[in-house]
């Protein structure tokens, strides 16, 4: 999942605890999924380096990347 | 370059003698070429002595004029007249020479005209063979931007509708420029210093020169193909304004219409608006303003997820409150209901009761009836054939009972 979709998601279930009529079983599971992706989430923002690469297409539709040093 | 250049027409120290008063001069040195109707020499000889005779005295220069008789022939090449007051030019832009022009001028329209002077043999005419062109006040570029605008107005490439937003977050940033170029070092060095985490991802191509527009729309198409990106960069550092024209090409335009993801121009500096910022879906004003547009800064997006954590962890607080608010409304309301239910059935119970006392034989009995029943099988007795002399029977009253004998029957 994207980090996006994660964010989204993440304020879907928010937006669903806080309205009224989710059975508390339903309730909890949604939380630890919050949880779980709130975890991806940061993960993905902390742990990610980013990198710097040239798009080469070999052929029609088939591509590499390489580093460029900079 | 000049050429060098000797006449094979004229032969300067050769007198030539017309009437023929020197026998011996006619006997050594035959009539010079031309100068006898014997010696006449072919017309393509003459304008090709014509054109080399005029190629090698003028170098390539800029001729000022106003454009008229313009025909675009169906071969591509552009046929036009130079003149002011007195004299005239004509004039031939070849089609493969069109592509440094920005557009073809306007009747009528001042221009200066960079070219080459020749003869064209098969006319015998001198004509200015051109290759770079402008109005003046920057007229053509003017003019071919206005008729690129305009088409891709046409085909509603401009609406403010089209725009899309720009990711929010994005993990993968694309960039067409040349590798080589400062826009480039510039966007890397903005990604790192606001978002160490986003990565770029480049598709080259040459921003200026003739080859660029096909270029950069290549590398437009070519990393839409590959897709892994969220968001793209189109641009170049600064630049004069032909360097700077590629951006304006209409291909290229149309290329960043396409894109598969929101496009961001940044080109050249501040006050450069190119075609190309018209049809981006973010027009920033240079690639570092590109590059900050495209991406957020990380610890913004570390503080927006802290915040949804504390969102998420009070909604479930504040579920957790409101269920237990239920239940206790619940309890209070199931008490309640309870007590008003035993009062209820309290108070059927002791009308049941009253209706059943009224209906009892004892009350009967109260009011001095009395029952007689077998004394064996507690049979009520109720006629006078129920009774045989002498037999035994119960008598029920108000407060007990009586054994008694039947004396005489009827």
């Amino acid at each position: 999942m994207s980090y996006e979709k994660r964010v989204a998601r993440l304020q879907d279930i928010v937006a669903e605890l806080e309205g009224d009529g989710v059975p508390l079983d339903d309730a909890l599971r949604l939380f630890e999924e919050g949880i779980e992706i709130l975890r991806l989430a940061s993960d993905e923002l902390t742990t990610a380096e980013g990198r710097v690469e040239l798009l080469i297409e070999r052929v029609e539709g088939v591509f590499e990347t390489r580093a460029i040093d900079d | 370059m000049r050429r060098s250049y000797r006449t094979s027409v004229a032969q300067p120290g050769v007198e030539s003698d017309l009437f023929g008063s020197s026998a011996a001069s006619r006997a050594v040195a035959p009539a010079a070429p031309g100068s006898t109707p014997e010696t006449a020499i072919p017309v393509a000889s003459i304008t090709e002595t014509a054109r080399a005779v005029i190629e090698g005295s003028f170098s390539p220069l800029w001729v000022r004029g106003e454009v008229s008789d313009f025909k675009r022939h169906r071969n591509g090449h552009w046929y036009f007249c130079l003149r002011d007051a007195s004299a005239q030019v004509r004039c031939v832009v070849w089609s493969r020479s069109q592509r440094g022009i920005p557009t073809s001028p306007d009747e009528g329209m001042e221009v200066t005209a960079y070219g080459q002077l020749t003869v064209y043999a098969a006319r015998g005419e001198m004509h200015l063979n051109v290759t770079a062109m402008d109005a003046v006040g920057d007229g053509l570029w003017r003019k071919a931007m206005d008729e690129t605008r305009l088409r891709l107005d046409r085909d509603g490439l401009l609406a403010a509708a089209r725009k899309r937003a720009l990711p929010y977050a994005p993990m993968r940033v694309g960039m067409v420029t040349s590798p080589d170029g400062a826009a480039l070092r510039d966007v890397i060095a903005v990604i790192r210093r606001r978002a160490p985490h986003v990565s770029l991802v480049v598709s080259a191509a040459t921003v200026q020169g003739v080859n660029a527009p096909a270029e950069i729309v290549a590398a437009i198409q070519r990393i839409c193909r590959f897709g892994e990106i969220d968001v793209l960069i189109v641009g170049r550092g600064g630049g004069g304004r032909e360097d700077l024209w590629a951006f304006n090409d209409e291909a290229v335009a149309r290329a960043i219409a396409d894109a598969t993801v929101p496009v961001i121009t940044g080109v050249g500096h501040e006050i450069d608006i190119t075609i190309a910022d018209l049809v981006a879906d973010h027009r920033a004003a240079t690639p570092s303003a590109a590059a900050e547009a495209a991406v957020p800064v990380r610890a913004d997006l570390l503080a927006a997820l802290r915040g949804l954590g504390d969102e998420l962890s009070s909604s479930l607080t504040d579920l957790a409150a409101r269920a237990r608010s239920r239940l206790e409304e619940g309890a209070t309301s199931l008490k309640r209901a309870a007590a008003i239910d035993a009062e209820r059935r309290r108070a059927a119970i002791a009308a049941t009761a009253g209706r059943l006392n009224a209906l009892s034989p004892l009350a009967t009995l109260a009011r001095g009836y009395a029952v007689a029943r077998a004394s064996d099988t507690r049979r009520t007795l109720s006629s006078i054939k129920d009774f045989n002399a002498d037999d035994l029977f119960t008598l029920t009253v108000r407060d007990g009972e009586i054994v008694a004998r039947v004396t005489e029957t009827a």
